[in-house]
């Protein structure tokens, strides 16, 4: 309904809310939804109580015991040092169960926590600088003791300022390419902030075999090593050994948990408790070790596979649970036809490992510095649904049951994903429209039908593509197939037509050149000389990201190992080879980047072109002396550019310059190949980047004043796309170039106001839009079900909505928590209502 | 295709989702025989071009007097408030001075276009119809007061395997309405009063000949599809034995495939300031939420589920 806006009304649409926004303005505590999940799964309910206002620890013990270790090692091969270091963690770090937990096994203090994973020293990651250290005041969301910072001072950052990935990254870089990057925010290399891009482990691997049998491959394969091959002995020899490190120290870690629970059980006067613990105890001496037997067994062999990815490093997003309802299906499955098992209890089994996420966060930014993944996000994208590597469609009861827990279960965990195909069925389609409708933006969809055939393009087996998982906030995984995704850079596309429209210069960088210079715009003639000098600055850019992202891959290896990582991949074991160390026979190398304000760019070149070039209502010079003034003093040429045809709204010689410029990248980079012989996708996924990136950009011929956001992700600008969402989804569809394969994730937040889904006729227009979105081979899209003024009244009231969940960029985080910044953007996003 | 007859159309609303089955687009028509009091499309009653003032947006004659170099009628002036005021006896809705407005504060409403040209953007969200069954619907102003232009329009939408509804006052020849009515899928019917002194005072016009459209489409086209609905204005029609007169009518005429009230809103009123017009019923409160539940159990009295749950589903969202 657009009654300001003079168009005619069809239907009025009084005021509706999500349930989830009812529970917030009604103030009902943090808890299960459902009342009587909330008796069945009152151990849950326990345990969420009072979640919120836990602080976040800092986890400087795993820094210490790593630099403590690595300081034993310097010299060894990286990844017997990174093995070395990480039984060193799982030997000697604290460790504890909480009350009424059942699932037992964190990478931190009790309670919500971060690791500082110290490796990643750098302006990427977490405090650049020990004088930045300061103790936490009452009341701040991280708690940072004397001795932490004593601890990181003393022993840890020292060492690691010496010899950091990110300065060893930095100092090689050709001259050119250094200097571009040292522009904040024009290309942002991400990699020394993460060990790797987004991930999931073969967790099916361990729940079937153990670690046991990974252990025993590793043991006769250094067995029979044949010291005359001197060169498979040295290379193999040291991954093989920290393989056995490592899987001793897992299995040691479990033990450790059983040893407690039994402590703990005989202390422990509740007798339902005790049986409990040594229940976890006896679980604890089974697993990682054997093959899981029951769910309860698999769940646990999960979760510490998980945990100890978290202890062994940081990748981005934080570690995946990949298709968790196929592998852990065929022990629900038997526990239940054995009759071992309830509903519920797989719930509160599966909402365990939810709450286990939780706890954890990831903590980026440095203080002062604008955040990048704002909310302290992290993605353990959970994968529902989709197809078998069959081809057959993959949901199950478990399926269902997931989507259950997400419509009842209050925090943001798990970041569910529901695969999606033309074959899905409509009775699942019914349970994901209607947990969308919930209003906590869960869960992100993502089409098959686009995903498995590029995977197959890009040399995936049909097989490897139809079993691929999401991880990340909008990424894929095959996971036995792929190598290394070392971090991405973030391309600001802004940034490279203000280049453009200022001769290579930034109004925020001086005088200097920044890009190249590409001639006086003012002396065009044509909007096809624009073009040419806008290209021209975008292969300058991509040519230096490129060059960058070469480097960071193959310095990585002298940085980082992970060795635990690398056993459960079928390709590291095979060769024997850590997974950062150069190219792994067989392993498919599909790295990314990102490109960021594609909206914002598309709409100040359509402007350029209708006003200047088209109906000559301004001059270029008219137009650049008001973004050099930043629109002040200009109001009609800003009201002019505010007016002009605008991506997001179906109109075809708009979209096809959004067109143009993924035809410039995808092909810039299909005519490259990556340090290890694969390929960089063109990726549209901006996270919250788009706020600190618009930050360094002038005014834009969009009619966007000077330092604001940039449009987000694949997205319209804020507020541009008024013709409703089909035409959003027409228009993204109509910029995408399928010729190439050298194309990944494009990421579409879509505000759609509660009143429009009222009912099950709302349900039903719902799963239809989803069909249509999957036909069109949409990538990725989520709702955000939500109406404009409850996030009004969470900014003015921010004490009674903590828990309203909103949906950012490939997750979803508590309002609240997000910068005012953030929060302005989200509502300036296009509310879809009629 | 045939793209003779040309249309007046005022608006292409893409998703809607209220106004047929499935994902709709919906094409406004201009011109409406009917001057209902609360119209809520004002900007669709005259068969004219209009231009639309939306003063908020004006940046001020300081800034720019672009729409007043260009005006060559002389409707536009600069009036005692110092805003653009428009003189809408001398405005001939040229649309110059809507070109020339750097920020939309004027705009035209109305546009001549072809079959074609309407199909084309109808057509560009047919892969959404397609998965939620939803298609085409036309409304206004009054469509078939267009009739040689909607003829031509559902036909082709027809050919082309489009689903079709139109939502109509009733208020046309009968020749239009019964060429019509095998050519749309569904039709809404707007019935608002039975009494006709009542009817001509709240509409302008009597009821007379839309009651006996109602009739003879029930009788000639009794397998259509028709759906009839009842704004329901409060001091015009809101009471109980309204609603059932008109249940009645409807029942004696043959029945219809739903009956819905919907409840009345202000929100057109915006609009009419925008047209230089003034709008009447601006004190005009809306009916409670009781109130009209009262009324709708008076509406779906003794009718079977189908429509009982459509009602009870919709209302609360309108």
């Amino acid at each position: 309904m657009l009654d300001a806006s003079g168009l005619p009304l069809a239907h009025p649409v009084a005021k509706v809310r999500t349930p989830h926004e009812r529970r917030i303005e009604e103030g009902l505590p943090i808890g299960l939804a459902v009342d009587a999940s909330r008796s069945k799964r009152a151990r849950i309910q326990r345990l969420l109580e009072g979640f919120r206002d836990e602080p976040i620890r800092l986890n400087v013990e795993r820094a210490r015991l790593l630099t403590e270790s690595m300081k034993r090692s310097e010299g060894q091969p990286m990844v017997l040092r990174w093995g070395k270091a990480l039984a060193h963690i799982l030997r000697e770090h604290p460790i504890h169960i909480e009350d009424d937990e059942l699932l037992v096994g964190s990478a931190g203090p009790p309670g919500r926590y971060a690791v500082v994973y110290s490796e990643l020293v750098g302006p990427g990651r977490f405090y650049t600088h020990p004088h930045e250290l300061v103790p936490s005041k009452p009341g701040d969301a991280i708690v940072i003791s004397e001795d932490d910072i004593a601890t990181l001072k003393g022993e840890v950052l020292p060492y690691w300022e010496r010899s950091s990935y990110h300065k060893a990254t930095m100092s090689a870089l050709p001259e050119e390419t250094r200097r571009l990057m040292e522009r904040i925010f024009v290309v942002t290399p991400t990699a020394s902030g993460r060990s790797m891009l987004a991930w999931a482990h073969d967790y099916g691997k361990v729940l079937e075999c153990g670690l046991g049998a990974i252990r025993r491959e590793a043991s006769e394969r250094l067995e029979s090593l044949d010291p005359l091959d001197t060169a498979a002995y040295v290379a193999e020899r040291p991954f093989l050994q920290a393989v056995l490190l490592v899987c001793d120290a897992m299995i040691a870690f479990a033990r450790r948990y059983a040893a407690l629970a039994r402590e703990m059980a005989a202390g422990e006067r509740d007798e339902e408790r005790r049986l409990e613990l040594m229940k976890i105890a006896e679980i604890c001496e089974r697993v990682p070790e054997h093959p899981a037997r029951t769910f309860h067994e698999a769940v646990q062999s999960q979760w510490f596979v998980q945990t100890v990815s978290r202890l062994e490093q940081a990748i981005g997003g934080v570690v995946g649970n990949g298709r968790i309802d196929q592998y852990l299906y065929p022990y629900y499955r038997k526990d239940v036809d054995e009759g071992r098992l309830s509903e519920d209890e797989a719930l509160m089994l599966l909402e365990s490992i939810w709450i286990g996420m939780a706890r954890s966060t990831d903590v980026y930014a440095k203080p002062g510095m604008p955040s990048l993944t704002d909310g302290f996000a992290h993605w353990e994208a959970t994968t529902i649904g989709g197809l078998t590597p069959e081809g057959q469609d993959a949901t199950n009861e478990l399926s269902y049951l997931i989507l259950k827990s997400k419509r009842e279960f209050p925090l943001n965990y798990p970041d569910l994903a529901a695969r999606i195909h033309a074959r899905t069925p409509n009775a699942f389609l019914h349970a994901i429209a209607e947990t969308i409708k919930e209003g906590s933006g869960f869960p992100k969809l993502f089409c098959d039908d686009e995903i498995i055939p590029l995977l197959v393009a890009k040399g995936g087996t049909i097989e490897e593509a139809n079993d691929y998982c999401v991880t990340g906030c909008s990424e894929t995984k095959m996971l036995n197939r792929e190598g290394i995704a070392t971090g991405c850079a973030w391309i600001n596309l802004g940034a490279i037509l203000e280049m453009t429209l200022r001769e290579g210069r930034m109004s925020c960088y001086g005088n200097g050149l920044v890009g190249v210079p590409t001639g006086d715009p003012r002396t065009f003639r044509s909007y096809d000389q624009l073009w040419e000098a806008f290209t021209r600055q975008i292969e300058n850019v991509v040519q230096h990201t490129f060059i960058q992202q070469h480097v960071a891959d193959t310095l990585k290896s002298q940085h980082i190992a992970s060795p635990m990582f690398s056993m459960l991949h079928d390709l590291c074991m095979k060769s024997a080879k850590d997974i950062h160390s150069g190219p792994i026979e067989g392993a498919l190398y599909l790295g990314f980047f990102d490109v960021m304000g594609f909206g914002t760019v598309i709409d100040s070149l359509a402007a350029i072109r209708t006003l200047v070039f088209e109906e000559g209502k301004l001059t270029m010079d008219e137009l650049l002396d008001a973004l050099e003034d930043d629109f002040v003093g200009h109001e009609a040429t800003r009201q002019m550019c505010l007016n002009a045809p605008k991506y997001g709204n179906n109109d075809r010689t708009v979209d096809q310059i959004g067109h143009d410029i993924e035809a410039c990248f995808a092909g810039l980079a299909h005519r490259h190949t990556s340090a290890f012989g694969g390929e960089l996708d063109l990726r549209y996924v901006s996270v919250t980047s788009h706020i600190p990136l618009g930050a360094v950009v002038g005014a834009t011929p969009d009619g966007r004043k000077a330092r604001e956001p940039l449009s987000e992700s694949i997205s319209p600008s804020q507020g541009r796309d008024v013709k409703g969402p089909t035409a959003t989804l027409m228009s993204i569809s109509s910029t995408k170039c399928a010729q190439y394969k050298e194309r990944a994730a494009r990421l579409l937040n879509m505000k759609l106001s509660p009143a429009s889904l009222v009912g099950e006729e709302g349900t039903r227009k719902l799963m239809s839009l989803i069909r249509t979105a999957s036909d069109m081979k949409m990538w990725h899209i989520q709702f955000n079900i939500i109406n404009r003024d409850t996030l009004l009244a969470a900014q003015k009231e921010p004490e009674k909505y903590r828990n309203l969940l909103v949906r950012v960029a490939g997750y979803s985080a508590y309002f609240v928590d997000l910068t005012p910044a953030l929060q302005n953007e989200i509502i300036r996003r296009t509310e879809h209502e009629f | 295709m045939n793209d003779a007859p040309k249309g007046l159309v005022f608006n292409i609303q893409k998703f809607s989702l209220h106004d047929g089955p499935g994902i709709r687009t919906i094409v406004f028509l201009k011109g409406c025989p009917l001057a209902c009091m609360w119209c809520s499309n004002p900007e669709g009653r005259s068969r004219e071009v209009e231009l639309i003032q939306s003063c908020d947006r004006c940046i001020g004659t300081d800034e720019c007097d672009r729409c007043l170099s260009v005006c060559l009628d002389e409707s536009l002036r600069i009036g005692e408030d110092g805003n653009v005021s428009v003189d809408r006896s001398r405005c001939d809705g040229c649309g110059d001075c809507a070109y020339v407005c750097p920020s939309r504060a004027l705009e035209v409403s109305g546009e001549w276009v072809s079959v074609g040209e309407v199909l084309r953007a109808v057509e560009e969200d047919e892969a959404f119809y397609a998965r939620s069954g939803g298609g085409l619907t036309l409304s206004g102003g009054e469509p078939l007061a267009q009739g040689a232009f909607v003829l031509a329009l559902l036909g082709a939408a027809r050919q082309r395997g489009i689903n079709t509804a139109i939502e109509t006052s009733g208020l046309c020849n009968w020749k239009t309405l019964s060429a019509v009515a095998p050519l749309a899928d569904r039709i809404y019917f707007d019935i608002k009063c039975v009494d006709r002194d009542k009817h001509e005072r709240g509409t302008g016009v009597s009821n007379e000949k839309i009651l006996g459209n109602f009739r003879k489409l029930r009788a000639e086209f009794p397998e259509r599809e028709v759906f009839v609905r009842t704004p329901v204005i409060p001091g015009f029609n809101d009471s109980k034995e309204h609603v059932a007169a008109i249940v009645a009518f409807i029942e004696a005429a043959g029945g219809a495939s739903s009956y819905e009230l919907l409840a009345y809103h202000g929100f057109g009123e915006p609009k009419y300031r925008k047209l230089g017009r003034h709008y009447p019923l601006s004190h005009v409160a809306p009916l409670s939420p009781q109130h009209m539940q009262e009324l709708q159990s008076v509406a779906s009295m003794g009718r079977s589920d189908p429509l009982t749950s459509l009602l009870d589903c919709d209302t609360s969202s309108r």
